[in-house]
């Protein structure tokens, strides 16, 4: 029996954006911008559901006089994405048996 | 970069490119290694030539490693604001050569206080035995710094797998063995050797990679 992959992780740009994040301490929104080739307003939009989810922290700050935005995993968020991945390994029947 | 149905195999394939991608942003550059190497290994070789050639310069060469710490501000300011991403080993390095240059510090006030404690009972001595003391406190003075120096570089060379930092920590260590049994002119050409090799030499190969990472980046445009 398989078990219901996140709907929050099971999106291509949110998975994306915990990706990069699962391997970094934090990340500007520029940054992860670049990397996912995607556009501001999705992208914030996208990240604005995985903060709601619990999933991530958004701090917004100032750098030089230009507003900054810095992203980072939460521990739920970790916890969440470890479960996703378990989860698809099962489904290519690489998980536990 | 919106598609929800999409497949495990897929979902597996982004989560490892994405993976490589934040790996592939971070490359340190080397250019403070190339700095505390280069002075580190001056003022030791400004100090030999000083006890060879017996003159004094001026001034301490000594102080100019606090000059050094006016541009190590700076570039550590620099690319902290350039730096769009930290990572966790970003967050270790940096406290790790921060309590570094602390310890440093702590060292340079410790032996100075040591020295002051210390040398009017050698100058009495000699007073009235008419001969210099057998015990040179200034004679250890290297192997201090250089267990110092030993610990950050082994461990950055360890966690960062980077092998040049490795062997430069071990060279440090080894040094700082040695000089406990030669005469301070030695010593002095040991820290100017190891400061080499455990700082200039990998830094230099740091800055390398990082100035090529930096070009393939600017070139797939990622």
């Amino acid at each position: 029996m398989f078990k219901e992959l996140d709907p929050i992780l099971h999106s291509q740009l949110r998975l994306a954006v915990m990706s990069l994040l699962i391997s970094v301490k934090e990340a500007e929104f520029t940054f992860i911008k670049e990397k996912t080739n995607s556009t501001a307003g999705n992208l914030s939009v996208q990240i604005q559901k995985l903060k709601d989810a619990g999933y991530i922290d958004v701090k917004k700050q100032f750098k030089d006089n230009y507003p900054q935005t810095l992203c980072s995993i939460t521990k739920q968020g970790i916890k969440a994405f470890e479960e996703y991945v378990t989860n698809l390994q099962s489904y290519l029947g690489k998980g536990e048996k | 970069m919106s598609k929800e149905n999409f497949s495990p195999e897929q979902s597996l394939q982004l989560i490892q490119s994405m993976i490589n991608k934040a790996k592939d942003a971070c490359h340190d550059t080397g250019i403070a290694a190339i700095m505390w190497g280069a002075v580190i290994a001056i003022c030791s070789l400004v100090r030999l030539s000083e006890l060879h050639f017996e003159y004094r310069l001026p001034f301490d060469i000594y102080l100019l490693t606090i000059v050094a710490v006016i541009p190590q501000i700076y570039f550590s300011v620099k690319e902290k604001k350039e730096r769009k991403v930290k990572t966790y080993d970003d967050a270790f390095m940096d406290s790790l050569w921060l309590g570094f240059g602390i310890c440093i510090f702590l060292m340079i006030f410790t032996t100075s206080v040591m020295y002051s404690q210390w040398n009017p009972v050698a100058g009495e001595y000699r007073k009235l035995t008419g001969t210099e003391f057998p015990f040179r406190l200034y004679e250890f003075n290297s192997s201090f710094f250089l267990l110092l120096y030993g610990l950050p570089t082994f461990v950055t060379g360890v966690s960062m797998k980077f092998k040049p930092m490795l062997w430069g920590g071990l060279l440090c260590w080894v040094s700082c063995v040695v000089t406990i049994y030669t005469p301070i002119k030695i010593d002095l050409i040991l820290v100017a050797l190891s400061s080499f090799f455990a700082w200039l030499v990998p830094g230099i190969i740091m800055e390398k990679e990082y100035r090529k990472a930096k070009r393939e980046l600017t070139a797939a445009n990622v």
